[in-house]
């Protein structure tokens, strides 16, 4: 007790500037630990009173929809990740290069972090329209410039791999740049002279890039593959705004919370996506540093 | 080998030109819808021009005397504001104290940033929602703001915590010297010189309120005032005109560019030390 006091007394400044910032943020986050527990295990009886059942993971088990979700949110996390890693990789080694007005594109390549996911959404399903949209226009070939892939217009809202597709489209595009940012400075800390040296060998680009860049960008790429893989698991804007008729995890919270009118049933909706997401990241996370063990031990 | 490096050259250019349009159309497009004429989204089965036949400002017009548009700003504006006094008030002392003291444990606290900052927002969105509507704070800015705060001050405190790591320690050490406490040295000493640099954290978390969405939707989803990013959303879910609509995104996404491209330097410590969505 006296060795307390004494660690109180002598650091209280310090925990004066510290302990509000972390009460607040840990605090909060315990209360909502708290309520979506609570939430998820309770429901009402007939006159309203309040009793601890399992009976919403139970319906939840059996919904369709709970199954449906689970198939599209992995699908779109699994197709998701790697399509904005490429997107970024390729776009962080096009703009790693000295060149006259190599800045401006690179602040180019920025701009879609700049948009908000709720303006891009709706700049999708603007250009998404259908019959008449630009997309549509572009692929019946109506413009002189385009030849044309199809002879009718797509309905792209009218099913579930269309539309989700469309929602990827946009969560990869507005991702990228956060992807490409971090694969840049994984580039940056990879020294001139391996390539020299390389070079002097007599490796190619492509060799020297899947030789050198690509095992050393791999801290990078685990990096990216880890945040990128949990934004995909609970992105909600892009499918709530685009294609809310085929259920997601995330548009299924908001589907129970609202339309069945259930907090209960939607807080242990919440629990389920946060059990994905820690899920996934944990075999995610193992599975890259075994990979990184075998590539560093080659 | 020569002849190999121009093949390199066209390769690259091309992939520089591909990606290029790929991220500029859709940005385009959003200006070009908003300052369309109805005849030139309404075609009756013509092509959609790619320039307006009638650029008009008339969306712009209508949207700047609509009440409920103004409202929507005003409401994104008080919360975005709220949450950044809330956030640097708390945020910037604890960032001021990692950065500086020797703090036991420290990794951990940086750890429980991030775990805070990686909690599926959607997941905290009904239990948030419910809780402030047993504590009677439902469509409240307030309420919007505290939830906010939760999503900002991570960033805020990671970004402040570079800029006072930028501080020559030098400076704290004399001022000691001579006396000064703890407290005055924050105030008088750092906190005068990280201002610019926290000023970019400001905008940073003025700039994460302004266009948040699913708090915003969640919280004030039987409010009669929301904020604007709601706002787009109700009138997207009406079907209105689309010119409307990218008008509306247009002035919801300028801030966010502008401010962007400012505060970018600052940024990119953010994203690399994994704080940033």
């Amino acid at each position: 007790m006296g060795r307390v006091s004494a660690f109180f007394s002598k650091n209280w400044q310090t925990l004066l500037f510290l302990v509000p910032a972390f009460l607040y943020l840990l605090g909060f986050l315990l209360i909502i630990l708290y309520q979506v527990i609570l939430l998820s295990v309770t429901r009402l009886t007939p006159a309203g009173q309040p009793f601890v059942t399992l009976d919403n993971y139970r319906a939840l088990v059996l919904s369709t929809e709970l199954s449906q979700a689970l198939v599209n949110t992995s699908l779109f996390a699994l197709v998701g990740t790697p399509l904005v890693l490429a997107f970024g990789l390729s776009s962080a080694l096009l703009v790693n290069r000295a060149y006259r007005g190599v800045s401006l594109v690179r602040t180019a390549f920025i701009l879609p972090l700049a948009i908000p996911s709720l303006v891009t959404a709706t700049v999708l399903f603007i250009m998404f329209d259908f019959p008449g949209g630009h997309i549509n226009d572009l692929l019946t070939g109506r413009y002189s410039f385009s030849p044309g892939f199809l002879t009718e217009p797509v309905n792209f809202r009218a099913s579930a791999l269309t539309s989700l597709g469309v929602a990827l489209g946009g969560k990869v595009w507005r991702d990228m740049p956060i992807a490409m940012l971090i694969l840049l400075s994984g580039l940056n800390s990879i020294g001139r002279d391996l390539y020299e040296a390389a070079a002097v060998l007599g490796a190619g680009r492509l060799r020297s890039f899947f030789k050198i860049t690509l095992p050393l960008l791999l801290p990078a790429i685990s990096i990216v593959l880890l945040l990128r893989a949990i934004e995909m698991w609970k992105e909600f804007i892009f499918p709530f705004i685009l294609a809310a008729r085929f259920p997601m995890l995330a548009t299924l919270i908001e589907r129970a919370y609202h339309e069945w009118n259930s907090p209960f049933m939607a807080s242990a909706l919440s629990l389920v996506l946060v059990a994905v997401t820690l899920v996934s990241s944990l075999i995610l996370y193992y599975g890259l540093a075994f990979l990184r063990s075998r590539v560093t031990r080659a | 080998m020569a002849a190999k490096s121009w093949h390199w050259r066209i390769i690259l250019a091309l992939g520089t030109f591909f990606t290029l349009t790929l991220i500029l159309f859709p940005v385009y497009i959003l200006f070009k819808y908003s300052f369309s004429d109805r005849a030139s989204i309404v075609t009756g089965g013509e092509v959609i021009p790619w320039w307006p036949y009638n650029p008009t400002l008339e969306m712009y017009r209508f949207l700047f005397s609509a009440s409920d548009f103004l409202r929507a700003n005003l409401m994104s504006v008080e919360i975005a504001l709220l949450t950044v006094a809330i956030s640097l008030i708390l945020g910037a002392p604890a960032a001021y104290a990692l950065a500086r003291y020797r703090i036991p444990a420290k990794g951990l606290l940086l750890l429980s940033l991030l775990s805070v900052r990686l909690f599926p927002d959607v997941a905290a969105a009904v239990p948030v929602a419910e809780l402030l509507f047993k504590l009677n704070m439902q469509n409240s800015v307030l309420g919007v703001s505290l939830a906010h705060t939760l999503l900002a001050m991570p960033y805020v405190i990671f970004i402040a915590m570079g800029v006072f790591d930028s501080i020559p320690r030098d400076l704290d050490e004399q001022a000691l010297v001579l006396g000064a406490g703890r407290f005055r040295i924050f105030f008088r000493v750092a906190l005068p010189l990280a201002a610019p640099g926290l000023a970019a954290a400001a905008i940073y978390a003025f700039l994460l309120s302004w266009d948040e969405f699913i708090f915003a939707y969640f919280l004030l989803f039987f409010s009669d005032t929301f904020t604007l990013p709601v706002y787009l959303q109700k009138i997207l879910s009406w079907s209105p005109q689309q010119n409307l609509l990218a008008a509306v995104s247009v002035v919801l996404s300028l801030p966010v560019i502008l401010f962007t491209l400012v505060v970018q330097r600052y940024m990119r410590a953010g994203i690399l030390s994994g704080a940033l969505k």
